[in-house]
């Protein structure tokens, strides 16, 4: 391809918000190239089970967390790499409740989403869960009756989700198998082959290393190839040329050094609600409505470790194992919305960390906290966060290597984040004691990154249209969990797959 | 296929054909890593201290040859980072010369000796204060003290935790992965 040659879209971005729109562009015959500007691998022979060898799925260009709850980047909120941050996601699949849309309507506060459950999101949820072999019970408890089964049966359940059942049996809370895009049976792909079952080796967070789980690069990437489209790896984009009308006739992006330019009818910006906004922000673009960087939201994600008398081998089988939705709208909540709850497994080097970093043990009481790892489980929730004026990213006046500013990020939790972490700090102590542990702590955290260029129906308030269009931009679209108007009470992945695949719908209907 | 293999050490596991070549690869690379002597990032003086320093903040029991200064020398001449940092911090690089300047004022005004010539019982007070932000000394004026602890320890616990032999002490096979 010359540098003159005019493809109809340029993705940016090969995340859970890039690849699946990039394949649906492809597969109906579009010419599109994606730029991504992490490297291709190849996970059967590059990834090691090493959580330190396996850095280099994180996006480590240094970001700047502010606030009182300053957010931690690197392994726990970014990625790069062909497949971004789903090359290190745990594959929790879980999908939102029709009332996570209506925040606004049932609570008065935050926002409601433009978008209908049945019409605009639960038919692509029934497509990505056939498409990527997600694995589930049989019958789910929680949220409407589903149209379809998941795939396969789900995957074992590990030492730390058979102590949530035990515990939240005592206590009269419902679990299930948890519904994980990794396969419990072989699946074909195409464009890729055959993808193994999962192994249960518990490394979803250092990488997969034989295609069990479902991460771009061995699903929507390997399928959209298999179409037509180009993927060129180790791209950075920087900046767009645009007419005298403002649509993007170009995409600028550094390759080996140099700068390169890739011209374009459409673009579609799938960078993460981190990268999403700031290049926004660095070109001054889509942003009338003065709410990129805005809005900031990152679930509450409140952990619970503690020691059990048997050895838990906590680094085995798919961590996320069983989960409960019976916090989803508790009982005389004082707070709003709500959070699920989900069994977790830990690799060692991640432990160690978080000893260190939330306890601050050293020296004789890290070594005797540390003897104990084979004996770890751990319960933690995935909660509503609402967005407020004081969360959000701004341009800092410190450059990285490129001479690009680096992202400054706000966060402190709100008084609802509070009350809501509070309220799941409690129920977690309550299900690890009965459960049998000892030595109880807490690990407090914020996950996944919401917000920064959100989807609404008014462009003074909202960055995209509920199709992700620019207001400003015409012919600019925006794919990732920057524009959820809330945060959900579940793990995004899965929605957002399910909103690039209905913004590439209908923008192919247009 | 669980501690079947770990009959030995783990460096037999590393060496079965329990362990994949990538996985393996990671692991002697490590392994094979001859300790840092002469440091890139810091001079020979602050690396002895953050070697002290790490002496403190880890127990060998068995006096595994884990050199844990070293990649974090190495880290810091790269201008490697590990994607963030706290904004109220300076960049690494300066948060660890401005500790290791730090730890020996705060040495000097507790006990009237240099961090080198304490007794370890002393370095842990010093630490101590370091990591409850009561660390006095005009280093620490431009420097979070808790913040920038919390910071440290999780880069020494993460590269020490990172070798095979600490992972082989605390019981983790999990390198086993086919």
């Amino acid at each position: 391809m010359t540098e003159n040659t005019i493809v109809d879209a340029v993705v940016i971005g090969t995340g859970a918000g890039g690849a699946p729109l990039l394949a649906r562009l492809a597969m109906a015959g579009l010419k599109v190239v994606v730029l991504e500007a992490g490297k291709f691998w190849k996970a059967t022979e590059d990834f090691a089970t090493d959580e330190r060898a396996q850095d280099f799925l994180f996006w480590n260009d240094e970001r700047l967390s502010a606030g009182n709850d300053p957010i931690a980047f690197g392994r726990n909120n970014s990625g790069t790499g062909v497949g971004g941050s789903t090359l290190h996601y745990t594959a929790y699949t879980p999908r939102l409740q029709p009332d996570d849309l209506r925040l606004r309507t049932d609570f008065g506060v935050s926002e409601d989403w433009p978008l209908d459950y049945q019409r605009d999101i639960e038919p692509y949820y029934d497509e990505l869960e056939q498409f990527l072999g997600v694995s589930g019970p049989a019958q789910y408890p929680w949220g409407p009756i589903r149209k379809t089964s998941y795939r396969y049966g789900p995957l074992p359940v590990n030492g730390a989700g058979r102590l949530m059942e035990k515990g939240c049996r005592e206590l009269g809370i419902r679990t299930s198998p948890a519904a994980n895009a990794a396969l419990s049976a072989p699946q074909f792909q195409e464009g890729y082959g055959w993808r193994s079952a999962c192994t249960n080796r518990g490394f979803c967070q250092a990488g997969c290393n034989n295609g069990a789980k479902a991460s771009m690069d061995v699903t929507f990437i390997p399928l959209a190839i298999q179409h037509g489209a180009e993927v060129r790896a180790e791209c950075f984009v920087t900046g767009f040329e645009r007419d005298s009308q403002g649509r993007i006739t170009a995409v600028v992006y550094e390759q080996d050094g140099q700068e390169q330019r890739q011209r374009c009818l459409n673009v579609f910006l799938c960078a993460g609600a981190i990268e999403t906004p700031r290049l926004l922000l660095i070109n001054n673009v889509a942003n009338s409505s003065q709410q990129v960087g805005r809005n900031l939201m990152a679930h509450t994600a409140l952990q619970i470790w503690g020691e059990f008398e048997q050895e838990m081998q906590p680094w085995r089988g798919i961590p996320g194992a069983v989960i409960s939705e019976d916090t989803h709208r508790p009982a005389e909540a004082d707070f709003v919305g709500g959070y699920l709850l989900q069994s977790i497994g830990v690799m060692p080097v991640t432990y160690a960390s978080q000893l260190a970093r939330g306890r601050g043990l050293w020296g004789q009481s890290l070594h005797e906290a540390m003897s104990r790892y084979n004996h770890v489980a751990g319960i933690n929730i995935m909660g509503e966060c609402l967005p407020y004026e004081h969360n959000f990213l701004e341009l800092s006046d410190e450059k990285d290597s490129r001479g690009l500013p680096k992202p400054r990020v706000h966060f402190s939790m709100g008084e609802n984040e509070e009350r809501l972490t509070s309220h799941a700090n409690q129920i977690m102590r309550e299900v690890w004691a009965a459960a049998g542990a000892r030595n109880l702590w807490a690990f407090p955290r914020n996950a996944h990154i919401i917000g920064t260029a959100r989807m609404g129906t008014d462009r003074e308030t909202a960055v995209v249209d509920p199709n992700g269009r620019s207001f400003d931009i015409p012919n600019l679209y925006i794919s990732d969990s920057s524009t959820f108007p809330s945060a959900l009470s579940v793990n995004p992945a899965l929605t957002i797959m399910a909103l690039s695949l209905r913004t590439a719908d209908n923008f192919l209907k247009s | 296929m669980e501690n079947t293999s770990l009959s030995g050490s783990v460096l037999d596991l590393i060496n079965s054909d329990h362990v994949t070549p990538a996985t393996r690869n990671a692991l002697q690379n490590r392994l094979n890593q001859p300790p840092i002597t002469e440091p890139k990032f810091f001079d020979e003086k602050q690396f002895k201290r953050l070697q002290l320093t790490c002496n403190q903040l880890i127990i060998r029991l068995n006096k595994e040859p884990i050199d844990i200064a070293g990649p974090i020398d190495i880290r810091l001449a790269n201008g490697i980072t590990n994607g963030w940092r706290y904004d109220d911090l300076p960049n690494d690089g300066e948060a660890y010369r401005l500790f290791l300047t730090g730890i020996n004022q705060t040495a000097e005004a507790l006990f009237d000796h240099s961090f080198e010539t304490i007794t370890t019982e002393q370095r842990d007070a010093v630490l101590r204060a370091v990591q409850q932000g009561e660390a006095t000394g005009p280093a620490w004026q431009n420097l979070p003290t808790d913040r920038f602890f919390e910071e440290l320890l999780t880069e020494v616990t993460e590269v020490y935790y990172s070798h095979p032999l600490a992972q082989q002490q605390i019981g983790y096979t999990g390198m086993a992965d086919q």
